[in-house]
């Protein structure tokens, strides 16, 4: 028998010792900390398709070799080729855009990697607004736009003589939300104007340039757009506390960068400065709070957290509303759920709708694709006793 | 299970490996013979393939069994002693029945019945409820396997196997269970009783296997993610959707391609010598080259289990231009129950019989070698559109993207933030290197060298790293 060569077995030693290491050392690790070893359980559980993808993944998940060796790789396509992963698009000046949002415009409503989400929004919308009316409740809907929808021209510079891009998917949901008589405001538009408007850099943009969501500045157009909604519609009037505002500049992380979950990416970066106006009681110098008797009701997602229980506090769209309204307001957010999960919370917590004349329902542009559970067709909860109905004609336009 | 991921890679390979090349010793401290070795070496990887099969679906196990069962009782039927040639014609018959007819049941009923129901309803009639039929992996794989099997031992082409282990071990065999090489029985029934395990074997089996998990998570796999932005969107200028097809071409060259790597490589692990099924393809000049070149295994097979016994090319001009179309159209249904398939085989079909019209000559055959190359690959560009899209609709938007016929509304222009980043530009150029080079994974593997081990150390830790980075992306041939 031919004598084999060095190579041959230092390759063929040396791959099965590099194949065997990873269960070895995750076995000395759950060996050392006295945990039970996850490779065995393959046989604590019936092996079905659904206990055996469960399995293979938290093998992988838990591993410490993946872990290590997962945001190292990341790190390195990131500043090798610019990518960066799943959820996250670099664009230019260091903007960096969601991902799904990008999908959601550039797809226009053709079937994506993502499974569709199902209903119709229109169905949604119109099914809730019908039954808050039942109640003498007034809805207004607000889509907020995606970061790429405003910006498109930090996303590539293909787009450099774009100020705006909607989608025909949106577009198609406000046009048919306007002939079922759905009021919605037209962020679009108040937002490529107050592109237009601004002169001074200063100013900063409407939208973070590390975050999906909107600045400071987004923020006020958002607030002011929605009240003088309102105001003209004359669904409710301006109440009568004069809240103030202080600036309350934060240092901030951006989400799309967090979701990289590198954390040498996130070290490396610079915090972006954000300005912030927080909304105080005039009276107290207390940042602003909610008032769960207000005749307006707030719901969305993390547009709306973002700077209300986020860092400063009370500087979000929900105080800059009650600030332009002059009247606290009751909330309700979803973080990445104003499609359906905010709505079954509603219904969860009935006292919300107590004394309700108005409810703005805030959501994301993307959430018409992708909306967390898409857009199931929720009732309002039951009336609390001692609450008389008002007729749909109560408030009467 | 598949290759490229964690668990098969650190659990599922090395305790087949460690337990396999373990079986000599526990075999003699036995005291038992080496034909005992082979059988319980046959044993083990049948148990072993059959729990990588049934981790996607144990029930899937049963109807593999059932294919395996039945051919090796037609097998036996026809190579009992002093079998009747009608015998030996039932058995075959029926081995070739049940197998296609399980095939065609589990692949292409409800896309059968989806379609009567369309031409139901376009005579005012209601059509049925589809059943919903989920489609066992590897189904067309495997069956190919056992229908090799019973008309090589009806033709006399290969002995009929020694005992069932070792036939639903040739079924099952997990390195080219689900995607291939079309392994045909009589290539391997020599070695389902005896191979040979070398040091050297084995190296260029790992050598293949590196490359063939380089190819699909470093190159494929980010790749692919530029083929989806491009095949995903709503409208496109024409350079994107020539740069996305393109992108789609090298994607399913090196998922495929480093697919059947890595079965070859893991094949040779284990002693076995499979075929190659890749000849640098997109380096073809003709259509006819390229189906030298591309799926060796599934282009031989039906050439040898489906053209030839239509008549080939011995019935006239006219009819081997309809074989070659029949068999195109029937590789293409192969591939999926979806018009998309049926479209791309008829196209390479036709295209097949002009070439051969023209005497296995492409038209454009008297242009210098890279203008014949360049033309081979726009064509092949065209028939990517049909294989990727999901619908012949979605096809003809995205050829009209092609072409210049899909108008733009402002959303295209954002399409090049996923296609042209840096990253991108990088992969692609890498890409074309690979594909435009003189290099063969399969025939640089044979001999493993120094230089080479030193090339693979960083191949395979970037591999692995970028595996670990990667959500679960199974091979594009998986779904066939």
């Amino acid at each position: 028998m031919r004598r084999p060569r060095i190579v041959d077995v230092v390759v063929t030693v040396g791959f099965v010792l590099a194949l065997c290491s990873a269960g070895a050392i995750q076995t000395f690790i759950e060996l050392c900390r006295g945990q039970r070893l996850q490779a065995l359980d393959i046989f604590r559980q019936k092996p079905s398709a659904a206990n055996v993808r469960a399995y293979e993944k938290n093998l992988e998940d838990f591993s410490w070799v993946s872990q290590k060796l997962r945001h190292r790789m990341q790190y390195l396509q990131y500043v090798m080729l610019n990518d960066a992963g799943e959820k996250a698009l670099p664009g230019l000046d260091g903007w960096m855009f969601y991902k799904p949002g990008v999908e959601y415009l550039v797809a226009g409503g053709r079937a994506i990697t993502k499974a569709k989400v199902g209903p119709d929004p229109l169905a949604a919308i119109a099914e809730f607004q019908d039954e808050l009316a039942l109640r003498g409740i007034r809805l207004l809907v607000v889509p907020v736009p995606n970061k790429e929808s405003v910006y498109p021209e930090k996303l590539t510079s293909r787009a450099a003589n774009l100020h705006g891009i909607r989608s025909g998917q949106t577009s198609d949901l406000l046009d048919r939300l306007s002939l079922a008589g759905v009021e919605t405001v037209d962020l679009f538009a108040e937002f490529a104007q107050a592109k237009q408007r601004q002169t001074n850099p200063a100013d900063g943009p409407l939208y973070l340039v590390q975050d999906s969501h909107w600045s400071p500045s987004g923020v006020a157009v958002a607030a002011r757009a929605v009240v003088s909604r309102l105001l003209n519609r004359g669904w409710i009037g301006l109440g009568s506390v004069s809240y103030d505002t202080k600036l309350a500049p934060v240092q901030r992380i951006g989400d799309v960068l967090r979701m990289l979950q590198v954390p040498e990416i996130e070290q490396t970066a610079s915090p972006e400065s954000i300005s912030c106006l927080q909304v105080i009681h005039p009276d107290s110098g207390m940042p602003y709070r909610d008032d769960p008797e207000s005749e307006i009701l707030v719901i969305g997602d993390s547009f709306l957290r973002i700077y209300e229980t986020d860092e400063p506090e009370s500087a979000g769209l929900i105080a800059h509303l009650a600030k332009e309204l002059k009247r606290p307001l009751t909330s309700l957010v979803s973080d990445g759920g104003a499609s359906t999960l905010v709505r079954q919370e509603l219904y969860r917590r009935p006292a919300l709708l107590k004394n309700k004349r108005v409810v703005i329902w805030e959501f994301v542009e993307r959430d018409i694709e992708f909306g967390a559970e898409g857009w199931q067709i929720i009732p309002l909860p039951p009336v609390p006793s001692g609450t008389v109905e008002k007729s749909s004609g109560e408030n009467g336009p | 299970m598949v290759f490229s991921s964690y668990i098969f890679l650190f659990y599922f390979l090395p305790l087949v490996l460690l337990i396999y090349y373990a079986l000599p010793w526990l075999i003699r401290s036995l005291g038992k013979s080496e034909d005992i070795l082979s059988r319980s070496r046959n044993g083990f990887l049948l148990v072993m393939s059959y729990v990588f099969y049934g981790w996607w679906n144990p029930w899937f196990i049963l109807l593999m069994l059932l294919v395996t069962t039945v051919n090796y009782l037609c097998g036996k039927m026809m190579a009992a002693p002093g079998a009747s040639p009608r015998r030996r014609f039932v058995g075959v018959t029926l081995a070739v029945a049940i197998s296609l007819g399980t095939l065609g049941f589990f692949k292409y009923f409800m896309f059968f019945q989806t379609n009567l129901n369309q031409m139901l309803s376009w005579v005012g009639v209601e059509g049925l409820p589809v059943l919903q039929i989920i489609l066992p992996m590897g189904i067309s794989f495997y069956t190919f396997h056992a229908l090799s099997y019973s008309i090589d031992v009806f033709r006399r082409q290969a002995p009929p196997v020694r005992s069932f282990a070792d036939f639903a071990c040739y079924i099952s065999l997990y390195p080219q269970l689900v995607a291939g090489p079309i392994i045909r029985y009589n290539t391997v029934a020599d070695q389902l009783v005896q191979r040979t395990h070398t040091w050297d074997k084995f190296a260029s089996g790992v050598s293949l296997f590196i490359l063939g998990l380089s190819k699909k998570v470093l190159l494929a796999n980010p790749i692919g993610g530029i083929a989806d932005a491009a095949f995903n969107a709503h409208s496109l200028q024409a350079s994107d959707a020539w740069f996305g097809v393109t992108a789609y071409a090298f994607q399913i060259y090196f998922d495929f391609s480093g697919y059947s790597d890595m079965a070859v490589g893991l094949g040779r692990m284990i002693g076995f010598e499979f075929m190659k099924n890749f000849d640098s393809p997109y380096l073809a000049d003709g259509i006819t080259d390229f189906w030298r070149r591309w799926h060796i295994s599934l282009s031989t097979f039906l050439r040898d289990y489906l053209y030839i016994p239509l008549g080939g090319n011995r019935k006239g001009p006219r009819r081997t231009y309809l074989n070659l179309t029949i068999v195109m159209l029937l590789g293409g249904l192969w591939h999926g129950a979806n018009w998309t398939f049926i479209a791309w085989g008829a196209y390479h079909g036709l295209l097949l019989a002009f070439e051969r019209y023209l005497g296995k000559e492409s038209i454009y055959h008297r242009l210098p070698r890279p203008g014949r190359i360049g033309i081979t690959f726009v064509l092949i560009l065209f028939s990517w559109v049909l294989f990727r899209s999901p619908t012949l609709g979605d096809a003809g938007h995205y050829l009209g993207g092609m072409l210049g016929l899909v108008g733009g509304d402002g959303h295209p222009v954002l399409v090049a933030a996923q296609l042209y980043g840096r990253g991108q530009w990088i992969l692609m150029a890498l890409g074309a290197g690979i594909l435009l080079s003189p290099f063969r994974a399969h025939d640089w593997s044979r001999t493993v060298t120094w230089p080479k081990a030193l090339a693979l150390v960083p191949a395979l830790v970037l591999a692995v790293m970028a595996m670990c980075s990667q959500a679960f992306n199974p091979f594009l041939y998986f779904q066939f």
